[in-house]
Protein backbone atom coordinates (compact mmCIF):
# COMPACT_ATOMS: atom_id res chain seq x y z
CA UNK A 1 0.00 0.00 0.00
CA UNK A 2 1.10 3.64 -0.89
CA UNK A 3 2.40 5.60 2.61
CA UNK A 4 -0.66 7.89 3.58
CA UNK A 5 -0.40 11.78 3.46
CA UNK A 6 0.56 13.28 7.05
CA UNK A 7 -2.33 15.49 6.01
CA UNK A 8 -5.05 12.79 5.44
CA UNK A 9 -7.92 12.99 7.80
CA UNK A 10 -8.65 9.09 9.02
CA UNK A 11 -11.08 9.34 11.97
CA UNK A 12 -13.92 12.35 10.51
CA UNK A 13 -16.10 12.19 13.51
CA UNK A 14 -12.85 13.53 16.02
CA UNK A 15 -10.94 14.84 13.06
CA UNK A 16 -8.16 13.14 13.28
CA UNK A 17 -5.16 12.96 10.13
CA UNK A 18 -2.33 10.32 9.76
CA UNK A 19 0.17 12.37 11.31
CA UNK A 20 -1.48 12.31 14.29
CA UNK A 21 -2.14 8.73 14.22
CA UNK A 22 2.09 8.31 13.49
CA UNK A 23 2.91 10.80 15.95
CA UNK A 24 1.22 8.66 19.04
CA UNK A 25 2.72 5.65 17.22
CA UNK A 26 6.01 7.17 18.23
CA UNK A 27 5.11 7.89 21.84
CA UNK A 28 4.21 4.39 22.19
CA UNK A 29 0.93 3.23 20.75
CA UNK A 30 0.61 -0.17 19.67
CA UNK A 31 -2.94 -1.05 18.83
CA UNK A 32 -6.08 0.55 17.88
CA UNK A 33 -7.34 1.19 21.87
CA UNK A 34 -3.71 3.27 22.38
CA UNK A 35 -4.32 5.28 19.21
CA UNK A 36 -7.64 6.18 20.14
CA UNK A 37 -6.49 7.52 23.82
CA UNK A 38 -3.83 8.94 23.13
CA UNK A 39 -5.65 10.92 19.42
CA UNK A 40 -9.51 10.41 20.38
CA UNK A 41 -9.78 8.76 16.67
CA UNK A 42 -12.66 6.29 16.88
CA UNK A 43 -14.49 8.34 19.88
CA UNK A 44 -16.82 10.46 17.79
CA UNK A 45 -20.35 9.70 16.68
CA UNK A 46 -19.80 6.66 14.63
CA UNK A 47 -17.36 4.68 17.35
CA UNK A 48 -14.93 4.29 15.13
CA UNK A 49 -16.92 2.10 12.32
CA UNK A 50 -15.59 4.08 9.65
CA UNK A 51 -11.97 4.55 10.53
CA UNK A 52 -10.68 1.35 12.51
CA UNK A 53 -9.67 -0.51 9.35
CA UNK A 54 -7.52 2.51 8.24
CA UNK A 55 -6.19 3.14 11.86
CA UNK A 56 -5.23 -0.43 11.84
CA UNK A 57 -3.38 -0.33 8.22
CA UNK A 58 -1.64 2.49 10.17
CA UNK A 59 -0.60 0.69 13.36
CA UNK A 60 1.01 -2.60 10.11
CA UNK A 61 2.48 -0.13 8.62
CA UNK A 62 4.16 1.99 10.54
CA UNK A 63 5.68 -1.21 13.28
CA UNK A 64 5.71 -3.79 10.56
CA UNK A 65 3.11 -5.95 11.99
CA UNK A 66 0.71 -8.10 10.68
CA UNK A 67 -3.51 -6.53 11.04
CA UNK A 68 -4.24 -8.90 13.08
CA UNK A 69 -1.80 -7.96 15.94
CA UNK A 70 -3.32 -4.58 16.10
CA UNK A 71 -5.90 -5.00 18.07
CA UNK A 72 -9.69 -3.24 17.89
CA UNK A 73 -11.72 -1.29 19.61
CA UNK A 74 -13.39 -2.55 23.02
CA UNK A 75 -16.95 -4.30 22.11
CA UNK A 76 -19.46 -1.37 24.12
CA UNK A 77 -23.36 -0.92 23.31
CA UNK A 78 -25.18 1.40 22.09
CA UNK A 79 -25.15 -0.45 18.42
CA UNK A 80 -26.60 2.29 16.99
CA UNK A 81 -27.04 5.84 19.10
CA UNK A 82 -30.27 5.80 20.67
CA UNK A 83 -31.64 8.93 22.51
CA UNK A 84 -31.82 8.75 26.11
CA UNK A 85 -35.92 9.25 26.24
CA UNK A 86 -35.90 5.65 24.38
CA UNK A 87 -33.27 4.87 26.82
CA UNK A 88 -35.17 5.65 29.81
CA UNK A 89 -38.29 3.82 28.39
CA UNK A 90 -36.30 0.67 27.82
CA UNK A 91 -36.81 0.37 23.85
CA UNK A 92 -33.43 -1.12 23.07
CA UNK B 1 21.77 -6.18 33.65
CA UNK B 2 19.19 -3.08 34.12
CA UNK B 3 19.39 -1.61 37.21
CA UNK B 4 17.50 1.57 38.30
CA UNK B 5 16.73 3.62 41.11
CA UNK B 6 13.16 2.55 41.22
CA UNK B 7 10.62 0.13 39.57
CA UNK B 8 7.00 1.67 39.53
CA UNK B 9 4.42 -1.33 38.75
CA UNK B 10 1.60 0.41 37.03
CA UNK B 11 1.37 2.71 34.10
CA UNK B 12 -1.92 4.24 35.20
CA UNK B 13 -2.51 7.57 37.04
CA UNK B 14 -0.79 6.78 40.31
CA UNK B 15 2.10 4.74 38.70
CA UNK B 16 2.88 7.65 35.77
CA UNK B 17 2.34 10.51 38.71
CA UNK B 18 4.84 8.52 40.94
CA UNK B 19 7.18 8.03 38.39
CA UNK B 20 7.25 11.43 37.29
CA UNK B 21 7.97 13.34 41.21
CA UNK B 22 10.48 10.49 41.13
CA UNK B 23 12.12 12.22 38.20
CA UNK B 24 11.95 15.18 39.49
CA UNK B 25 14.16 14.30 42.44
CA UNK B 26 16.55 12.51 40.18
CA UNK B 27 15.71 8.98 40.96
CA UNK B 28 16.24 6.48 37.34
CA UNK B 29 12.73 5.04 36.98
CA UNK B 30 11.81 1.94 35.06
CA UNK B 31 7.57 2.36 34.56
CA UNK B 32 6.41 -1.38 34.08
CA UNK B 33 2.66 -1.52 32.52
CA UNK B 34 1.50 -4.53 31.62
CA UNK B 35 -0.81 -3.20 28.82
CA UNK B 36 -0.52 0.18 27.40
CA UNK B 37 -0.25 3.75 29.46
CA UNK B 38 -3.72 4.97 30.90
CA UNK B 39 -5.13 1.43 30.33
CA UNK B 40 -7.16 0.40 33.14
CA UNK B 41 -9.08 2.15 35.12
CA UNK B 42 -7.97 5.79 34.30
CA UNK B 43 -9.50 5.16 30.55
CA UNK B 44 -12.92 4.23 32.13
CA UNK B 45 -13.71 7.47 33.89
CA UNK B 46 -15.19 11.06 33.89
CA UNK B 47 -12.22 13.65 34.79
CA UNK B 48 -13.70 15.28 38.17
CA UNK B 49 -11.02 16.37 40.21
CA UNK B 50 -11.72 18.34 43.56
CA UNK B 51 -11.77 18.46 47.03
CA UNK B 52 -15.49 18.42 47.85
CA UNK B 53 -16.54 14.75 46.94
CA UNK B 54 -14.60 13.25 49.88
CA UNK B 55 -15.45 13.02 53.29
CA UNK B 56 -14.55 15.80 54.84
CA UNK B 57 -11.05 15.26 56.94
CA UNK B 58 -8.42 13.07 55.48
CA UNK B 59 -10.08 12.64 52.41
CA UNK B 60 -10.87 15.84 51.54
CA UNK B 61 -7.41 17.26 52.86
CA UNK B 62 -5.91 14.97 50.20
CA UNK B 63 -7.88 16.46 47.85
CA UNK B 64 -6.98 19.99 48.34
CA UNK B 65 -3.48 19.45 48.47
CA UNK B 66 -3.77 17.73 44.95
CA UNK B 67 -5.65 20.53 43.70
CA UNK B 68 -2.40 22.57 44.36
CA UNK B 69 -0.48 20.61 42.32
CA UNK B 70 -2.89 19.92 39.34
CA UNK B 71 -2.49 24.30 39.56
CA UNK B 72 1.32 24.15 38.57
CA UNK B 73 1.17 21.15 36.36
CA UNK B 74 -1.25 23.07 33.95
CA UNK B 75 1.12 25.84 34.27
CA UNK B 76 4.28 24.16 33.69
CA UNK B 77 3.13 21.25 31.55
CA UNK B 78 3.42 20.90 27.82
CA UNK B 79 1.42 18.38 26.82
CA UNK B 80 -2.58 19.58 27.79
CA UNK B 81 -4.74 17.23 29.46
CA UNK B 82 -7.24 19.52 28.98
CA UNK B 83 -7.26 20.91 32.82
CA UNK B 84 -11.13 23.00 32.12
CA UNK B 85 -10.76 26.75 33.13
CA UNK B 86 -13.15 29.63 32.67
CA UNK B 87 -12.18 33.01 30.46
CA UNK B 88 -10.00 34.16 33.67
CA UNK B 89 -8.42 31.08 33.87
CA UNK B 90 -10.02 29.75 37.21
CA UNK B 91 -11.55 25.97 37.65
CA UNK B 92 -15.39 26.10 36.20
CA UNK B 93 -16.58 24.54 39.20
CA UNK B 94 -18.77 21.89 40.47
CA UNK B 95 -22.66 21.78 41.63
CA UNK B 96 -24.42 19.30 43.50
CA UNK B 97 -28.23 19.00 43.28
CA UNK B 98 -30.47 18.19 46.47
CA UNK B 99 -34.08 16.44 46.14
CA UNK B 100 -35.23 16.03 49.00
CA UNK B 101 -34.91 17.86 52.69
CA UNK B 102 -33.15 15.10 54.03
CA UNK B 103 -30.42 15.70 51.41
CA UNK B 104 -30.43 19.55 52.10
CA UNK B 105 -29.45 18.67 55.60
CA UNK B 106 -27.04 15.89 54.89
CA UNK B 107 -25.20 18.92 52.57
CA UNK B 108 -25.67 21.66 55.20
CA UNK B 109 -23.52 19.56 57.41
CA UNK B 110 -21.27 18.70 54.98
CA UNK B 111 -20.61 22.34 53.89
CA UNK B 112 -20.08 23.49 57.68
CA UNK B 113 -17.36 20.45 57.52
CA UNK B 114 -15.28 21.24 54.21
CA UNK B 115 -15.98 25.68 55.29
CA UNK B 116 -13.85 24.73 58.37
CA UNK B 117 -11.49 22.94 56.57
CA UNK B 118 -11.02 25.57 54.28
CA UNK B 119 -12.92 24.21 51.23
CA UNK B 120 -15.16 26.98 49.13
CA UNK B 121 -18.53 25.34 49.62
CA UNK B 122 -21.42 26.87 49.75
CA UNK B 123 -24.91 25.77 49.71
CA UNK B 124 -27.31 27.45 46.79
CA UNK B 125 -31.25 28.41 46.68
CA UNK B 126 -33.15 27.11 43.75
CA UNK B 127 -33.07 30.40 42.26
CA UNK B 128 -28.99 30.28 42.37
CA UNK B 129 -29.03 26.36 41.26
CA UNK B 130 -31.24 27.59 38.26
CA UNK B 131 -28.66 30.43 37.41
CA UNK B 132 -25.72 27.97 37.69
CA UNK B 133 -27.11 25.41 36.02
CA UNK B 134 -29.99 26.88 33.61
CA UNK B 135 -30.67 23.39 32.15
CA UNK B 136 -31.50 21.47 35.41
CA UNK B 137 -35.14 20.46 35.91
CA UNK B 138 -37.03 23.16 38.41
CA UNK B 139 -39.02 20.96 41.31
CA UNK B 140 -35.21 20.41 42.77
CA UNK B 141 -34.66 22.49 46.40
CA UNK B 142 -31.34 23.20 45.98
CA UNK B 143 -28.12 22.26 46.26
CA UNK B 144 -24.01 22.79 47.24
CA UNK B 145 -21.71 25.00 44.65
CA UNK B 146 -17.96 24.55 44.93
CA UNK B 147 -16.22 26.92 43.13
CA UNK B 148 -12.54 25.87 42.85
CA UNK B 149 -13.32 22.17 41.68
CA UNK B 150 -12.23 21.10 37.93
CA UNK B 151 -12.06 18.57 35.94
CA UNK B 152 -9.64 16.97 33.04
CA UNK B 153 -9.70 14.88 30.30
CA UNK B 154 -8.48 11.93 33.19
CA UNK B 155 -6.33 9.43 30.73
CA UNK B 156 -4.65 12.66 29.16
CA UNK B 157 -3.19 13.31 32.89
CA UNK B 158 -0.85 10.01 32.78
CA UNK B 159 0.20 10.75 28.70
CA UNK B 160 1.10 14.13 30.16
CA UNK B 161 3.30 12.34 33.34
CA UNK B 162 5.02 10.79 31.23
CA UNK B 163 5.78 12.88 28.50
CA UNK B 164 7.31 15.67 30.96
CA UNK B 165 9.20 12.83 33.11
CA UNK B 166 10.79 11.75 29.59
CA UNK B 167 12.30 15.53 29.47
CA UNK B 168 14.72 14.36 32.43
CA UNK B 169 16.09 11.57 30.84
CA UNK B 170 15.73 9.93 33.67
CA UNK B 171 12.38 7.32 32.57
CA UNK B 172 12.13 4.65 30.45
CA UNK B 173 9.07 2.68 29.55
CA UNK B 174 8.11 -0.93 28.79
CA UNK B 175 4.72 -1.64 27.97
CA UNK B 176 3.14 -4.68 27.44
CA UNK B 177 5.41 -6.74 30.21
CA UNK B 178 4.12 -7.89 33.20
CA UNK B 179 6.01 -8.41 36.30
CA UNK B 180 5.84 -12.05 37.23
CA UNK B 181 8.04 -12.02 40.52
CA UNK B 182 9.75 -9.58 43.09
CA UNK B 183 13.25 -10.39 44.11
CA UNK B 184 13.64 -10.01 47.97
CA UNK B 185 17.26 -10.73 50.28
CA UNK B 186 15.91 -13.82 52.37
CA UNK B 187 17.38 -12.12 55.51
CA UNK B 188 15.56 -8.73 55.57
CA UNK B 189 13.18 -8.87 52.85
CA UNK B 190 14.17 -5.61 51.25
CA UNK B 191 13.47 -5.53 47.76
CA UNK B 192 15.97 -5.76 44.85
CA UNK B 193 14.14 -6.35 41.46
CA UNK B 194 11.91 -7.90 39.91
CA UNK B 195 11.20 -10.56 36.81
CA UNK B 196 9.14 -10.12 33.81
CA UNK B 197 7.08 -12.57 31.23
CA UNK B 198 9.80 -12.25 29.11
CA UNK B 199 12.29 -13.58 31.77
CA UNK B 200 14.25 -10.63 32.51
CA UNK B 201 15.15 -9.37 35.45
CA UNK B 202 15.63 -5.95 36.31
CA UNK B 203 17.30 -4.46 39.48
CA UNK B 204 16.11 -1.71 41.71
CA UNK B 205 16.51 -1.45 45.72
CA UNK B 206 12.77 0.50 45.71
CA UNK B 207 9.12 -0.68 44.18
CA UNK B 208 6.17 1.14 44.00
CA UNK B 209 3.19 -0.97 43.72
CA UNK B 210 0.37 1.55 41.72
CA UNK B 211 -1.84 -1.27 40.10
CA UNK B 212 -5.17 -0.05 41.36
CA UNK B 213 -7.64 -3.23 41.41
CA UNK B 214 -4.65 -5.73 40.66
CA UNK B 215 -2.27 -4.02 43.80
CA UNK B 216 -3.17 -7.23 45.66
CA UNK B 217 -1.47 -9.30 42.91
CA UNK B 218 1.67 -7.63 43.37
CA UNK B 219 1.79 -7.52 47.28
CA UNK B 220 0.89 -11.04 47.00
CA UNK B 221 4.34 -11.37 45.75
CA UNK B 222 6.24 -9.68 48.66
CA UNK B 223 3.61 -11.44 51.48
CA UNK B 224 0.83 -8.54 52.05
CA UNK B 225 -2.43 -9.77 51.75
CA UNK B 226 -3.94 -5.61 50.74
CA UNK B 227 -7.33 -5.31 51.23
CA UNK B 228 -8.64 -3.64 47.84
CA UNK B 229 -11.06 -5.43 45.96
CA UNK B 230 -12.53 -4.07 42.39
CA UNK B 231 -15.92 -1.75 42.32
CA UNK B 232 -17.71 -1.57 39.26
CA UNK B 233 -18.92 1.86 37.31
CA UNK B 234 -20.77 2.49 34.15
CA UNK B 235 -20.76 5.59 32.13
CA UNK B 236 -22.97 6.59 29.15
CA UNK B 237 -21.63 9.39 26.30
CA UNK B 238 -23.48 11.91 24.40
CA UNK B 239 -23.02 12.59 20.91
CA UNK B 240 -21.56 16.10 20.55
CA UNK B 241 -24.20 18.95 21.70
CA UNK B 242 -22.34 21.63 23.22
CA UNK B 243 -23.02 22.51 27.02
CA UNK B 244 -25.74 20.96 28.89
CA UNK B 245 -24.15 21.45 32.11
CA UNK B 246 -22.13 24.81 32.52
CA UNK B 247 -19.79 24.12 35.67
CA UNK B 248 -17.32 21.38 34.78
CA UNK B 249 -19.41 18.46 36.43
CA UNK B 250 -23.10 17.96 38.48
CA UNK B 251 -23.98 15.52 40.71
CA UNK B 252 -26.86 14.59 42.58
CA UNK B 253 -26.36 14.63 46.38
CA UNK B 254 -27.39 11.15 46.19
CA UNK B 255 -23.88 10.52 45.76
CA UNK B 256 -22.82 10.26 49.06
CA UNK B 257 -25.45 8.26 49.98
CA UNK B 258 -24.24 5.39 47.28
CA UNK B 259 -20.50 5.83 47.82
CA UNK B 260 -20.66 5.77 51.41
CA UNK B 261 -23.29 3.51 52.01
CA UNK B 262 -25.59 0.94 49.46
CA UNK B 263 -28.61 3.50 48.36
CA UNK B 264 -30.41 0.42 48.17
CA UNK B 265 -33.31 0.83 50.80
CA UNK B 266 -31.94 4.27 51.23
CA UNK B 267 -33.60 7.55 51.27
CA UNK B 268 -34.04 8.70 48.03
CA UNK B 269 -36.91 8.82 45.96
CA UNK B 270 -36.31 7.12 43.41
CA UNK B 271 -37.36 4.16 40.78
CA UNK B 272 -36.68 0.80 41.34
CA UNK B 273 -34.51 0.33 38.56
CA UNK B 274 -31.95 3.01 39.97
CA UNK B 275 -32.22 1.54 43.50
CA UNK B 276 -31.34 -1.98 42.18
CA UNK B 277 -28.35 -0.96 40.47
CA UNK B 278 -27.37 1.81 43.02
CA UNK B 279 -27.09 4.60 40.11
CA UNK B 280 -26.98 8.55 40.69
CA UNK B 281 -26.40 11.27 38.29
CA UNK B 282 -23.06 12.68 37.59
CA UNK B 283 -23.19 14.62 34.67
CA UNK B 284 -20.23 16.57 33.18
CA UNK B 285 -19.93 18.69 29.81
CA UNK B 286 -16.63 17.79 28.68
CA UNK B 287 -14.46 20.25 26.13
CA UNK B 288 -14.68 17.95 23.59
CA UNK B 289 -18.94 18.96 23.10
CA UNK B 290 -20.00 15.03 24.39
CA UNK B 291 -21.61 14.92 28.07
CA UNK B 292 -20.66 12.03 30.34
CA UNK B 293 -23.52 10.41 32.28
CA UNK B 294 -23.51 8.22 34.65
CA UNK B 295 -22.75 6.45 37.56
CA UNK B 296 -23.00 3.95 39.75
CA UNK B 297 -21.25 1.79 42.47
CA UNK B 298 -21.89 -2.09 42.28
CA UNK B 299 -19.47 -5.46 42.82
CA UNK B 300 -18.88 -7.38 39.67
CA UNK B 301 -15.51 -8.94 39.91
CA UNK B 302 -13.13 -7.62 37.54
CA UNK B 303 -15.61 -7.61 34.80
CA UNK B 304 -15.83 -4.23 33.29
CA UNK B 305 -18.64 -5.57 30.63
CA UNK B 306 -21.44 -2.50 29.66
CA UNK B 307 -24.87 -3.08 31.20
CA UNK B 308 -27.88 -2.18 29.40
CA UNK B 309 -30.29 -1.84 32.83
CA UNK B 310 -27.74 0.24 34.07
CA UNK B 311 -27.65 2.31 30.75
CA UNK B 312 -31.69 2.39 31.07
CA UNK B 313 -31.13 3.70 34.74
CA UNK B 314 -28.26 5.63 34.08
CA UNK B 315 -30.80 7.50 31.48
CA UNK B 316 -33.73 7.76 33.44
CA UNK B 317 -30.95 9.72 36.22
CA UNK B 318 -30.10 12.18 33.32
CA UNK B 319 -33.29 12.82 32.13
CA UNK B 320 -34.60 13.66 35.76
CA UNK B 321 -32.05 16.27 36.31
CA UNK B 322 -31.77 17.35 32.98
CA UNK B 323 -35.05 17.13 31.04
CA UNK B 324 -33.39 17.77 27.52
CA UNK B 325 -31.00 14.83 27.91
CA UNK B 326 -34.39 12.93 26.71
CA UNK B 327 -33.73 14.32 23.21
CA UNK B 328 -29.94 13.83 22.77
CA UNK B 329 -28.27 10.31 21.56
CA UNK B 330 -26.26 8.22 23.68
CA UNK B 331 -23.10 6.99 21.32
CA UNK B 332 -21.26 4.48 24.00
CA UNK B 333 -21.74 3.12 27.29
CA UNK B 334 -18.13 1.43 29.27
CA UNK B 335 -17.95 -0.14 32.78
CA UNK B 336 -14.93 -0.18 34.39
CA UNK B 337 -13.41 -0.74 38.16
CA UNK B 338 -12.72 1.13 40.79
CA UNK B 339 -10.00 -0.12 43.40
CA UNK B 340 -11.77 -0.12 46.50
CA UNK B 341 -10.14 -0.47 49.76
CA UNK B 342 -11.93 -1.69 52.20
CA UNK B 343 -11.69 1.26 54.81
CA UNK B 344 -12.57 3.49 51.97
CA UNK B 345 -9.18 5.34 52.06
CA UNK B 346 -5.90 4.80 49.45
CA UNK B 347 -2.90 3.10 50.38
CA UNK B 348 0.09 5.39 50.29
CA UNK B 349 3.47 4.79 51.81
CA UNK B 350 6.39 2.77 52.32
CA UNK B 351 5.55 -0.86 54.10
CA UNK B 352 8.17 -1.37 56.89
CA UNK B 353 7.77 -4.83 56.82
CA UNK B 354 9.19 -5.25 53.36
CA UNK B 355 12.11 -2.25 53.00
CA UNK B 356 11.76 -0.74 49.62
CA UNK B 357 8.28 -1.75 48.70
CA UNK B 358 5.96 1.59 48.55
CA UNK B 359 2.00 1.14 47.69
CA UNK B 360 0.01 3.88 45.90
CA UNK B 361 -3.27 2.27 45.05
CA UNK B 362 -6.37 1.64 46.52
CA UNK B 363 -8.37 5.24 45.38
CA UNK B 364 -11.82 4.59 44.58
CA UNK B 365 -13.72 6.83 42.79
CA UNK B 366 -10.93 9.53 43.52
CA UNK B 367 -7.80 8.26 41.71
CA UNK B 368 -7.99 11.54 39.14
CA UNK B 369 -8.38 14.06 41.75
CA UNK B 370 -5.58 12.29 43.93
CA UNK B 371 -2.85 10.97 41.27
CA UNK B 372 -0.42 14.50 41.79
CA UNK B 373 -0.27 14.67 45.80
CA UNK B 374 0.28 10.39 45.65
CA UNK B 375 3.42 10.86 43.33
CA UNK B 376 4.53 13.43 45.57
CA UNK B 377 4.24 11.28 48.18
CA UNK B 378 5.74 8.40 47.32
CA UNK B 379 8.60 10.28 45.65
CA UNK B 380 9.13 11.81 49.55
CA UNK B 381 8.92 8.52 50.93
CA UNK B 382 11.42 7.06 48.10
CA UNK B 383 13.79 9.89 48.54
CA UNK B 384 13.46 10.15 52.63
CA UNK B 385 12.38 13.45 52.50
CA UNK B 386 9.40 14.86 54.92
CA UNK B 387 5.93 14.48 54.03
CA UNK B 388 4.59 17.47 52.45
CA UNK B 389 1.12 16.02 53.72
CA UNK B 390 0.60 16.03 57.49
CA UNK B 391 -2.16 13.47 57.62
CA UNK B 392 -0.19 10.93 55.59
CA UNK B 393 -0.07 8.55 58.28
CA UNK B 394 -4.02 8.03 57.99
CA UNK B 395 -3.53 7.06 54.31
CA UNK B 396 -0.52 4.77 55.27
CA UNK B 397 -0.45 0.99 54.78
CA UNK B 398 0.82 0.71 58.80
CA UNK B 399 -2.76 1.72 59.48
CA UNK B 400 -3.55 -1.70 58.55
CA UNK B 401 -1.02 -3.85 61.23
CA UNK B 402 -2.90 -4.47 64.15
CA UNK B 403 -6.52 -5.18 61.72
CA UNK B 404 -7.77 -8.62 61.25
CA UNK B 405 -7.31 -8.56 56.95
CA UNK B 406 -9.27 -11.57 56.74
CA UNK B 407 -12.01 -10.53 59.10
CA UNK B 408 -12.48 -7.23 57.30
CA UNK B 409 -13.07 -8.89 53.97
CA UNK B 410 -15.04 -11.50 55.39
CA UNK B 411 -17.26 -8.37 56.49
CA UNK B 412 -16.80 -7.06 53.13
CA UNK B 413 -18.40 -10.46 51.47
CA UNK B 414 -20.84 -10.69 53.47
CA UNK B 415 -22.01 -6.67 52.74
CA UNK B 416 -21.38 -7.78 49.11
CA UNK B 417 -23.82 -10.67 49.06
CA UNK B 418 -26.34 -8.76 51.20
CA UNK B 419 -26.03 -5.63 48.38
CA UNK B 420 -26.22 -8.49 45.90
CA UNK B 421 -29.44 -10.14 47.31
CA UNK B 422 -31.12 -6.05 47.34
CA UNK B 423 -30.76 -6.33 44.12
CA UNK B 424 -32.20 -9.29 43.13
CA UNK B 425 -35.11 -8.50 45.33
CA UNK B 426 -35.55 -5.30 43.54
CA UNK B 427 -35.02 -6.46 40.14
CA UNK B 428 -37.68 -9.67 40.96
CA UNK B 429 -40.22 -6.65 41.56
CA UNK B 430 -39.68 -5.06 38.21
Amino acid sequence: MARLDDDMLVCRCEEVTVGEIREAIAQGAFDVVGVKRRTRAGMGLCQGRTCEKLVQQIISQELGVGPHETGSSSVRPPVRPISYGALAEGEF
Amino acid sequence: MKSYDVIVIGGGMMGTASAYYLTQEGMKVCLIERDDIAFGTVSHTDGYIGASEKEPGVDSMQGMASMKLYDEMRKTFDYDFEYSTNENGDPIGFVYFCESEFEMEMAKKQVAENQKLGIEQYMVSVQELRELEPNCATDLLGGMWVPKDAAVCPFKVPFAFVQEARKTGLLDVMTRTEVVDIIQDPNTKAVQGVVTDKGETINAPNIVNACGCWAPFIGAMVGMEIPIEPRFGQLTITEKAGKITQNRLCMEYGYFLTKFFHDGEGERPIPDLVKAYNVCLNITSDLTGNTVIGGCRLFRGFSIKSEYKIMQACAMRGIRFFPMVKDLNCIRAFGGIRPFCLDQLPIVSDVEEVPGFFMAAGHEGDGITLGPITGKLISQYVTGKPLEFELAHEIAWSRFKNKDIAALKAKEEANTRALQEIERKILARL
